[in-house]
Formats: structure tokens, C-alpha cells, sequence
């Protein structure tokens, strides 16, 4: 007899949102967490797409911990000393249902774990599960944990994010690489709102806020940077490949300081007090680098599934992961109707991923973590385009201004990059943003 | 390093992880082993650990501490050398606890 | 035979403004002490070794009932909750406890808490249930049915050893035992056990003394005399310039002539007294 029909390793989003989800169906969940709290063990960069809760938690934004509110977006090329932004501003972000919030996850994860345990869920944590037990019919039927007592239940979900040991230990992740990783470091800085408001451009006295996607700065590692505003800190990181990392010189937290030091960053984050430092994994390799998400008696969702999109305009996994744990949940409770804890029982998880956001927007950007981890896309696209703007805006009389295309040609050639690269590149770009 | 992370250096890396808490556990999660590191050519824990943990002993081997550990897992990923790293979650409700993830 | 121990649920990591000097806590950083987290143990070791009850009890609000239920699932018997939203004076919470505790043979507390403990509770307890006690306790063994071998430190170094016999109020430092953790049955069944909550015997106690106002910790002005001389004068005598100095000399000498001649050096820059007087003592 299981202690309960599902157990949920790892109450971060995805596992929160399944177990949530499987309490309100009525099955009898517990929700495993090796952290003193949930969110405790979790980092990101800071901002929350809240979209695919409208359904799950009506009003989300009425309770969840939300920091500031994204009214303005933009994206950065960096070189060594210039900078060139696309930034957007709405202030339709600014109300109900709003786009994306910034919040700090120890708070968010322990308020939606609160939010499963609402539903009837019960969260058990400081408990690391060590293992999986089989039935005698081969069938994962429970975790070990690293207290006495194994955790026994009908089918187990694997939302135990990045580093998944119990989606390897199932052999479901044969391909597990550190070229699919990346690493993200991160300094949380305190400065006063009012500082915050007016070095950002946000309306003061407000709790909207702004988000900076980066690409180059990371010092010759294959990467990008962020910057997050919240209520009184800035959370400012680098997601760095782990390739690159390991045969560079340069340390994480030495790439973050390049970043505070950049020309164009160091007015943001000048004179502000270092809160609290921090690094993650990513799993960056995206729809072809997943593991298999169905075994026997075993679904894997979230990070743990690879079910992160780290693609330069986007870095957003909470959301996947949050629509990956409902399509778990609802491909468990129809396992359960069917009695049926086999793969060939939970297979319907695989459709379910493949009906959603979920995984056509991991089909569709499948190329996005080559294409923007390429030497051209790093350094070489950031340069020219910082250039022809440097000669456009570059006032030279009494010479007779040159056009944009003459610029450009010029450039092009001096690049040594090829046509055939660029159009190749170009058609992926279309592919993925198009 | 650029001049400007040079500069940067002089928040101390002591300082800089002890803006973390941890809760030590009494027992190590991550252990290495300093004899299989010997024949290390790449070192790339050296540089990748975010922790600064790893750091080489006068005989040419590895001295590793866990106590300050982020249990990101990116020294096993990138190390390279079979065995010289074991690696586990320390005991729950142990390790690194984040205010601000 | 009964068992009980006390807890208390404290900020492990307040944080402080440095301007205001207001303290900011946090339930996800908080918890009970070191010491008092022995005392839990000790409680379960003597209740598995003498087959007694083990009770768990706490002053405080309920965010305490989270380590109650810690403690349940390590293996107490009952938890009891006193039900207390705000800090009281230690003799108050050494009332509380006595009357809830009332039937407990050994009382088992940590030495002192973590939140500007004073470690006054225990013997507060102690004379409130007319109990002996034994506090400060750094090592402990279990003995026949009821009775303790304890050791505790003194002032100076020095150490005793005490035979307790129940009934008595003992207070554990941290060091002596490591809480068990508690298997995954305990955790999940704790989670579903009752606590007893209390209300307080006396609603409000009075507080004995009473902080009416404090001014903040101003240092008295201290007068320290300006330097005298010139800043060249001073600057000569730090770096030595221009006094006299005798050259080192290098001398080869048998080790009798040898020995003299340092005393007679060393008397001569003051540091001991004339050599030959002493001898003459
Ligand atoms: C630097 C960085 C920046 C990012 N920026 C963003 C962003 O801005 N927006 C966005 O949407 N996403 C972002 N992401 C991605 C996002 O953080 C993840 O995709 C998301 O957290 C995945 O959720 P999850 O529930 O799958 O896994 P996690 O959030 O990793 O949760 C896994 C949980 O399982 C627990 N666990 C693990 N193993 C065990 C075990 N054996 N036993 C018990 N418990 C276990 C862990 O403690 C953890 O609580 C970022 C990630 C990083 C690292
Ligand atoms: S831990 Fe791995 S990468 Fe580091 S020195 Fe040892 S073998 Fe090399
Ligand atoms: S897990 Fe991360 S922080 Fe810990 S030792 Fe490995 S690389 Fe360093």
C-alpha cells in the first residue's frame, strides 16, 4: 500500500504546480523538497511570465510576491566599450493582467508551494530524495529518501530541476552534457526605490520596473548577461557556457564585475551595496538536448526535462516549467482513471507538452541555443551593428556623409565573415523569432 | 581580466560569500579525490566553481572545501576526469540557503 | 517516569538596519538554537532509555508549532504550546512552563537561547516547580531510572561533576548532543498530530522591572593631550634619529665571562636589577 497515489520531487514551480493540480483533482500528493523551504536552493535571473496561472490561480497577482511589474524591456549588444539597446516601454504591463513581474524565487516557490498545500497537498521538506525504488514489476514506485523510510507512491514526478540525478538514474537522460549547461552567477544589489526609479527611467513612487537582456560582455565566454530590477535591488548576472568557462581564465563573479564596470551599465549599478551573491545551472540545450520525460511509473517536468527557454530575447523557464508540472498532473490523472502507471499508461504526458506552449515553442526555437552561443552572434553581429551606428552618428565635416550601406559594405568586408554564414544565420533567426 | 574587474577584486571573496547562508552540515556532500586530480590537464574547476572551492595544494594535487557550496553542480559537469569527484545533495534542509534567488 | 523538554523559536538570522536599529525577523530564518535542540535529544535518549514520556513544550506563537512537530517527529510523545504572541520576562515563561509541565519528573531546557538569552529560564523553572537543578551542564550520561551524571564548567577552567536525581531542571549546552533526524514515518505522521495549546495561567503578568526609557549608547568624551614638539622632533624620535646609540659589538668569550656580560648589559638598558646585589641575597 503507497503512503500516496503521486509523490513530486522538488517543490519548485513545476513540481508545485503539479502537485497543486493533482490536489484538486483529488489524489492524495505529497510534495518532496530537500530545501528548509521551498525556493530556498533556487536562483534565476528575476522575472516571472505569469500567463499560464491566469487558469491555475485565479487573480495570481492579487497574492503572489511579486517585486515590480516590467513595464520596460530591452535588449543589449555590448563590445568592449559600446553599447546598443532596442528598448521598449508599455505602460499596458503596468495593469491587471500585466506581462512579467520580477520576485525573488525563496519568496515565490515557498508561496506557491503554500498555494499546493492549500489545495491539499502535503509538502514535506528538508528531505532529499537519494533514489528511486521499483516495484517488483520494474515500475518506479517511490523515492528513498536520506531519512529513514522510503517514500512509497503509485507514480513519481521528477521536478527536482537541472541536475535531475532521479531522470538519470531512470536512464532517461543519456545524453546529459556540460555542452547543453550553463552556468548563471548573480549579485543581488541594494539601492534606495527612489535611486532605483530615476537611474532606470521607471515613474517613481510606482512598482513598475524594468528588464535588460545582454548579449556580449562576458569577456570571450559564449554567453550574455542580465539586469533585473526589484522593489530595492537590482539583480544584475551572467549566464556563462560551461565549455567556454572552463578553458577561460576568467572567473564568474569576475565576468559579472566586467558587466558592473561596462560603460554603459556601471551609471545603473554604481555605489549599490552587494546583497546577496549566487549561482545556478541552466539547462540551455533546448529541444534537442531533452531527455525522455515518460518511464515506467516516472514523468520528468521543468528543468529537470530541459524545458528551458535561454534563447537572447527570452530567458524564461518558470513558465515552462509551471505548464510542464499541469501537463504532468493531468497525464497522471488519467493514469490514475486508467490504473495504468506503465509508460505506456503516462504516455499521454508526451502529447499533452506537445499540444501546448510547452514544447512547440521548444520546436520552434530549436536552434536558438547554436545560433546564439556562435562566435558571430557573440561578437562578431554585436560589432558591426555597434559600428555602423558609431559612423552613422559619427558627425565628420567637412566630409560628405556616408550612407548606411556604404558603412555596412565597408564593415562586411573588413569582418571577414561570410554571406553564406549570414544568410544561413539569418534564416535560423527567422525560424526561431520569425 | 579586464582593468576593470581587476579594480573590482577588492570586494574581498570572503566578503562576497558571506553575503550566503549556509547551513553546514556535519558531513561532506561533494568530495574529491586529490590523487585522481594529479593528472588533471584541464583544472577547469579551478576556474568554474562560483564558490572559489577548489583550490591547488603545493604537491600539485586538489584541495576542496564543501562547507561554502552553491550545489549548482557545475564542478562535476565540467570536470572531466572520472572519479575525481563525488557528488551529492548534502542532507536536507542542509547546505546554501538563498534570500534573494 | 516523565520527560519533558523546552524550546524556544527564535530569529537564527535577524537582520538589523543599521539606521534605525530595527530588528527584522523571518519565520523561513528561524528556528530553535543548538542548545535547545540538544535538550530535545537528551529528553528522547532518557525517555527510550528509562521507557518514559516524552513531552515537548514552548512559550510562543504559532509559528512555533513547526518545531513541536520537528520535535514530534524525532519521537516526543505530546507537544504543548503555550499560546504567547509576545516575549515575556524569563521568571513568567519559567511560570508558564512549571504549571504546564507540572507532572514532568526531569525537565530538560537548552542552556540559554539565542535572542539575548540570559539562560535565566531554567532556574526560573526550577524554583517555580521547587525542583533542584543543574544548569550549564557541557556533558551528560544516563545512569539508573531518574538520575543523570552531568558535568559543568566553572569560572576558571574548572569543571564538576554532578549526580542529578529527578525531580530537577537540567539546562544542556549545544555541544552535548546532535538532535536526530527524524525518519520520513515521524515527519509525516508529526504533521497530523495535535498540539495542546494553552492559554496562559496568569493572562498578564506583571513584569518585575519595567524599561520606562533608554537613550541611545553615547560614549563619554574622552580629553586626549595634543602632541607636543615640533612634527620633525617627533617624526626624529619615532624613526631613532640623532639619539645616541651604542655600535653592537661582537664579542668571543668563554661562557662563564659571557653570561656575565649579558647581565651586566641587560642592567645596564634596565631591564633587571644590579646582577651583583642579587647575588648577595
Ligand atoms: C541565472 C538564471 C536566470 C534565469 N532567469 C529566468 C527568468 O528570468 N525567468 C524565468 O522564467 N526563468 C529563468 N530561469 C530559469 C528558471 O529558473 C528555471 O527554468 C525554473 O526554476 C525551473 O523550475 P523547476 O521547478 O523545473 O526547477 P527548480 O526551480 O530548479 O526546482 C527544483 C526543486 O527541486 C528540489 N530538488 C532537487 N533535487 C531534489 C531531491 N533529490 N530531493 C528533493 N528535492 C529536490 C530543489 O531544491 C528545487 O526546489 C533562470 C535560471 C537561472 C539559473
Ligand atoms: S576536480 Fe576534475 S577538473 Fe578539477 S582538478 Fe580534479 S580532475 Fe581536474
Ligand atoms: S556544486 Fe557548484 S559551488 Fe559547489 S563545489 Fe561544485 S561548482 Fe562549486
Amino acid at each position: 500500500m503507497p503512503d500516496f497515489e503521486v509523490v513530486v520531487v522538488g517543490a519548485g514551480p513545476a513540481g508545485s504546480i503539479a502537485a497543486l493540480s493533482l490536489a484538486r483533482l483529488g489524489h492524495s500528493v505529497c510534495l518532496l523538497e530537500r530545501g528548509p523551504f521551498p525556493g530556498s536552493k533556487n536562483v534565476y535571473g528575476g522575472v516571472i511570465y505569469g500567463r499560464i496561472l491566469d487558469e491555475l490561480i485565479p487573480h495570481w497577482w492579487e497574492h503572489a510576491p511579486v517585486q515590480r511589474w516590467i513595464t520596460r524591456r530591452g535588449t543589449m549588444l555590448l563590445t568592449d566599450h559600446q553599447s546598443l539597446c532596442i528598448d521598449y516601454r508599455s505602460t499596458a504591463w503596468a495593469q491587471a493582467p500585466y506581462n512579467g513581474a520580477t520576485a525573488y524565487r525563496p519568496d515565490f516557490d515557498k508561496w506557491l508551494a503554500d498555494e499546493a498545500v492549500k489545495a491539499g497537498a502535503t509538502l514535506v521538506s528538508s528531505t532529499t530524495a537519494t533514489g528511486l525504488v521499483r516495484t517488483n514489476r520494474g515500475l518506479v514506485g517511490g523515492v528513498k529518501t536520506d531519512r529513514e523510510g522510503d517514500l512509497m507512491a503509485n507514480v513519481v514526478i521528477a521536478c527536482d530541476g537541472v541536475n535531475s540525478f532521479l531522470a538519470k538514474e531512470a536512464g532517461l537522460y543519456p545524453n546529459f552534457s556540460k555542452d547543453h549547461l550553463t552556468l548563471g552567477v548573480k549579485e543581488v544589489l541594494a539601492l534606495p526605490r527612489q535611486e532605483i526609479e530615476a537611474r532606470f527611467g521607471i515613474r517613481s513612487g510606482t512598482n513598475e520596473g524594468a528588464d535588460l537582456e545582454i548579449v556580449g560582455g562576458t569577456q570571450g565566454i559564449a554567453g550574455g548577461g542580465f539586469v533585473y530590477t526589484n522593489l530595492d535591488t537590482i539583480s544584475i548576472g551572467a549566464v556563462l557556457s560551461l565549455g567556454g568557462l572552463s578553458a577561460s581564465k576568467v572567473r564568474p563573479e569576475e565576468v559579472i564585475a566586467g558587466l558592473k564596470a561596462h560603460p554603459s551599465l556601471a551609471p545603473l549599478v554604481d555605489g549599490a551595496e552587494l546583497k546577496e551573491y549566487s549561482a545556478h545551472l541552466i539547462p540551455e540545450g533546448g529541444f534537442d538536448a531533452m531527455p525522455e520525460v515518460v518511464g515506467d511509473g516516472l514523468l520528468v517536468a521543468g528543468d529537470a526535462a530541459g524545458l528551458c527557454l535561454a534563447a537572447g530575447l527570452w530567458l524564461e523557464g518558470v513558465n515552462y516549467a509551471i505548464g510542464s508540472g499541469k501537463c504532468a498532473a493531468d497525464a497522471v490523472h488519467e493514469a490514475i482513471a486508467k490504473g495504468n502507471f506503465s509508460k505506456a499508461g503516462l504516455v499521454s504526458y508526451k502529447d499533452r507538452l506537445e499540444a501546448t506552449f510547452v514544447l512547440r515553442n521548444h520546436r520552434k526555437t530549436r536552434k536558438a541555443a547554436h545560433l546564439l552561443l556562435s562566435d558571430r552572434l557573440q561578437n562578431r553581429y554585436p560589432q558591426i551593428a555597434c559600428d555602423l551606428l558609431e559612423q552613422l552618428y559619427t558627425v565628420e565635416d567637412p566630409l560628405p556623409k556616408r550612407g548606411a550601406l556604404t558603412i555596412g559594405r565597408a564593415l562586411w568586408k573588413g569582418s571577414g565573415l561570410r554571406i553564406r554564414h549570414a544568410l544561413r544565420d539569418g534564416r535560423d533567426a527567422l525560424k526561431i523569432y520569425g | 581580466m579586464t582593468d576593470i574587474s581587476r579594480r573590482e577584486s577588492v570586494l574581498a571573496f570572503d566578503d562576497r560569500m558571506a553575503t550566503v547562508d549556509f547551513r553546514i552540515s556535519h558531513t561532506a556532500h561533494i568530495t574529491v579525490d586529490s590523487e585522481v586530480c594529479r593528472s588533471c590537464t584541464t583544472r577547469a574547476c579551478l576556474v568554474a566553481c562560483p564558490a572559489k572551492l577548489f583550490v591547488t595544494t603545493n604537491d600539485g594535487g586538489i584541495l576542496f572545501n564543501y562547507e561554502q557550496c552553491f550545489e549548482c553542480g557545475t564542478c562535476y559537469a565540467v570536470c572531466n576526469n572520472e572519479g575525481a569527484i563525488t557528488w551529492n545533495y548534502p542532507e536536507g534542509g542542509h547546505g546554501v540557503v538563498f534570500r534573494h534567488g | 517516569m516523565k520527560i519533558a523538554a523546552c524550546i524556544k523559536w527564535v530569529a537564527l538570522r535577524p537582520d538589523i538596519d543599521p539606521l534605525s536599529g530595527s530588528v527584522e525577523t523571518d519565520d523561513r530564518f528561524s528556528g530553535v538554537s543548538a542548545a535547545d535542540q540538544a535538550a530535545v535529544e537528551w529528553a528522547l535518549r532518557m525517555g527510550e532509555a528509562w521507557g518514559a514520556s516524552v513531552t515537548v513544550a514552548t512559550v510562543g506563537a504559532s509559528i512555533a508549532e513547526s518545531a513541536l512537530r520537528d520535535a514530534l517527529a524525532c519521537g516526543a510523545t505530546t507537544a504543548i504550546r503555550i499560546d504567547i504572541e509576545h516575549p515575556l520576562p524569563s521568571a513568567a515563561v519559567g511560570r508558564e512552563l512549571a504549571a504546564a509541565l507540572a507532572d514532568a519528573d526531569l525537565i530538560v531546557c537548552g542552556d540559554w537561547s539565542l535572542d539575548r538569552g540570559s539562560g535565566s529560564v531554567p532556574p526560573f523553572l526550577a524554583h517555580a516547580r521547587g525542583a533542584e537543578q543543574a544548569c550549564g551542564l557541557v556533558a551528560l550520561s544516563l545512569d539508573a531510572t531518574g538520575v543523570v551524571r552531568a558535568e559543568r564548567r566553572l569560572d576558571g577552567g574548572r569543571r564538576e561533576r554532578l549526580i542529578v536525581r529527578a525531580p530537577a531542571v537540567l539546562a544542556v549546552e549545544g555541544s552535548t548532543a546532535r538532535l536526530r533526524r527524524a525518519p520520513l514515518g515521524g515527519v509525516l505522521s508529526s504533521a497530523r498530530s495535535s498540539i495542546d495549546v494553552r492559554t496562559p495561567s496568569t493572562p498578564n503578568p506583571a513584569e518585575p522591572v519595567r524599561l520606562v526609557h533608554a537613550r541611545p549608547f553615547r560614549p563619554r568624551t574622552k580629553i586626549v593631550d595634543g602632541p607636543h614638539g615640533s612634527v620633525r622632533d617627533r617624526s626624529n624620535a619615532l624613526l631613532g634619529m640623532g639619539s645616541t646609540r651604542t655600535p653592537p659589538q661582537r664579542l668571543v668569550l668563554d661562557p662563564e665571562v659571557a653570561a656575565e656580560h649579558i647581565l651586566a648589559a641587560l642592567h645596564a638598558w634596565g631591564e633587571i636589577d644590579d646582577p651583583a646585589s642579587a647575588e648577595g641575597q
